[in-house]
């Protein structure tokens, strides 16, 4: 079952007096449950696919669906409803809210869920810190911890509202290589364990090893596609300007 | 009109819901960044403070003029006949009330009441020598007056003595104009109630004055018996009835009219009273002067809100991207922004009145030296007087002003571009 589809979607943007196309008709379809990276060096569209996968960027024509919604034609309230129950994020920066604790942090998403009481959030909550190890370091303010720590509150966040999708731009490129490959990993057994999508940019060859899926973009297009079976990639390069190019299989 | 009203109450439905948690955050982000909120907060505070401290100076000076005016002429409720604040000037015999009566046996039980006194009103023509004037006189009961007019000043001589005493007390301005000194015999002429001629001779016993110039060129003062002699009547025209305490006035007149029940008297509160009419056009003109200034309080209180809070949505551009991202809606956005400038209108008012009121006490230790003040005989020391009611005023206007000034900020944060705002993380 897929759960991204994208058919001949394009981007286009003015930058001055230029108009610029950040993709130029990109069609995917994503497979519930897989481990995928969208790699390609910077400018090639891969954070602009996932912003648009993410709903929280409209492509200038083409469709889209997520987790079953036609996502063209809606509002900005009905893709902020979207984006809160189906959709999870991690940035490159972490982006944790500078005044609120970790646990805090983690609790709100949940905030205006509204059928979900204290009790709930919290039980919640803590179910998330203890998966990504940070039970210890709830009442940490987020400059109290270090790059790591941030990243996994960040994926707790991500993850507590049960989301089908979680998507990652560039998750450990402000992180060591250490550090780094224990996100990876951790990404990977949630991946495992809770059956959720994670989609994520990446230029990083140890992450693309990581992944199960692959999509290289270049130039705003599709350029190659692979599957790894039994720990070797099946390549299938995509010529340019083909029509609809597909990236599927089963986990 | 419905539309707006189910709009409205939608929007109220939705605040009831929300607010708990939009301004416990709201609280989170005021209280945790320390530097950017404490700019906001200084400006708030010091509007605060210059705003209590402008209208407690007015207040004081109000509530000295008032208090020197029932204090020195009029209490705080006349009991007079019906009718004889509109006519009597005219007809000063027809709105006569008995000196004692089973009425003011009652009123003087009240509990609030102070004191009582009994006053005559006539005028006539005083000559010394020469000269002869018009004045406007006032038969009083000396020991009642002790009370009831410890805002009157002798300057000269002494008070009357007793109630039957042949002296009178002049107000400076007919002294002057008279050329009376302290201890020369004056002759009053008035008509009578029999509509004759009646003459006394009395002794100068001394010279006053009160915070009311115009009523101190005209005034004098004798002992009740000796004016009721002169007039030939044993009636009086008012019961002035002074109380413990100003703020009393209304209730207590309440209670007396429904008490006393006698259709034939009438019961006026000081301000309704001609002797007021100096006040009440004061803090009417006063209140003016200081509606301006609360105006220019609440553009400081604006510039400042905005200012801090525009930085602030600058600042956290990347903040409300992920924000978005998550899930919040522009709505969100903007509530829990308009939110975080309430609170720091709030905080700022409060820390604006704390230090208000020190700064109102050390000022009122210290004295403001006023110079005599139109109308007025003398100088006088100010204080700063805040008022439960300024206070309220000061919150009201620091929060509501806020809520206004967060609109552009919060409404700009609310229209944010996702994706242009994420890029803002570094």
């Amino acid at each position: 079952m897929s759960i991204v589809v994208l058919e001949h979607v394009t981007k286009e943007y003015r930058l001055g007096e230029h108009m610029v196309r950040a993709l130029d008709d990109v069609s995917l379809s994503i497979e519930s449950g897989v481990f995928l990276a969208i790699a390609g060096p910077s400018g090639s569209g891969k954070s602009t696919i996932l912003n648009i996968i993410g709903c929280i960027d409209t492509p200038s024509s083409g469709k889209v669906h997520v987790a079953g919604h036609d996502v063209s034609g809606q509002n900005p309230d009905q893709l902020a409803s979207l984006r809160a129950r189906t959709i999870g994020f991690i940035f490159q920066t972490f982006n944790l809210l500078p005044v609120l604790t970790a646990a805090e942090n983690v609790e709100y998403p949940l905030l205006q869920m509204e059928e979900l009481d204290r009790e709930d959030r919290k039980e919640r909550v803590q179910e998330m810190l203890e998966l990504v190890q940070l039970s210890k370091y709830a009442k940490h303010r987020p400059n109290q911890l270090s790059g790591g720590q941030r990243q996994r509150v960040a994926i707790a966040r991500a993850l507590v509202t049960k989301p089908d999708i979680v998507l990652a731009d560039e998750p450990t490129a402000n992180l060591d290589h250490k550090t780094g490959e224990g996100i990876l990993a951790l990404m990977r057994e949630i991946n495992r364990k809770l059956r959720t999508t994670f989609i994520f940019s990446t230029h990083d060859k140890k992450v693309i090893d990581a992944a199960d899926r692959l999509i290289g973009v270049e130039d705003g297009t599709v350029r190659l596609l692979g599957v790894r079976k039994e720990g070797q990639w099946a390549i299938t390069n995509v010529a340019r300007k083909a029509p609809a190019a597909q990236a599927q299989g089963k986990p | 009109m419905s539309r707006l009203r189910e709009r409205l109450q939608d929007w109220f439905d939705e605040w009831k819901k929300t607010a708990r948690l939009d301004y416990w955050l709201a609280l989170r982000s005021v209280t945790r960044q320390g530097r950017r909120s404490a700019i906001g907060l200084v400006a708030i505070a010091a509007g605060v403070v210059s705003m209590l401290l402008a209208a407690g100076f007015f207040e004081w000076n109000y509530n000295g003029q008032r208090e020197a005016t029932i204090r020195s002429r009029i209490g705080h409720i006349e009991v007079v006949r019906k009718g004889y604040m509109d006519a009597g000037a005219a007809d000063p015999f027809g709105y006569l009330i008995p000196e004692h009566s089973p009425a003011r046996k009652l009123i003087e039980t009240f509990p609030q009441v102070d004191t009582l006194a009994p006053r005559l009103s006539f005028n006539g023509l005083i000559s010394l020598g020469e000269s002869t004037i018009s004045f406007l006189g006032e038969g009083v009961d000396p020991d009642r007056e002790k009370k009831l007019s410890g805002a009157l000043t002798i300057l000269q001589g002494q008070n009357l003595s007793s109630s039957d005493a042949k002296e009178v007390i002049l107000g400076q301005g007919l002294a002057q104009t008279l050329g009376a000194k302290v201890g020369q015999n004056v002759v009053l002429l008035t008509n009578t109630k029999s509509r004759g001629i009646g003459a006394v001779e009395v002794r100068v016993a001394g010279i006053f004055s009160t915070v009311t110039k115009a009523y101190d060129d005209y005034a004098l003062r004798l002992p009740l018996r000796t004016a009721q002699q002169l007039l030939k009547t044993d009636g009086v025209h008012m019961w002035l009835v002074l109380l413990h305490e100003t703020s009393q006035t209304d209730s207590t007149l309440e209670k007396m009219r429904e008490k006393v029940g006698d259709d034939s008297l009438q019961f006026v509160p000081w301000y309704d009273t001609a002797a007021a009419d100096l006040y009440n056009k004061t803090v009417e003109l006063f209140s003016r002067q200081v509606f301006v200034v609360k105006v220019m309080i609440a553009i400081i209180i604006i510039l400042s809100i905005t200012n801090t809070m525009t930085t602030a949505v600058r600042e956290r551009t990347a903040e409300i991207g992920t924000c978005m991202a998550l899930g919040d809606t522009r709505r969100t956005v903007m509530r829990r922004f308009l939110a975080e400038g309430v609170v720091m209108g709030l905080a700022g008012c409060i820390v604006g009145v704390i230090a208000g009121l020190i700064l109102a006490r050390v000022i009122t230790a210290i004295g403001i030296p006023m110079p005599p003040p139109p109308g007025m005989a003398q100088g006088y020391i100010a204080g700063i007087l805040v008022t439960p009611r300024l206070v309220f005023d000061a919150v009201v206007l620091s929060v509501v002003t806020a809520f206004i000034a967060g609109l552009y900020p919060a409404w700009k944060a609310s229209r944010l571009e996702i994706v242009d705002a994420l890029r803002h993380a570094r």
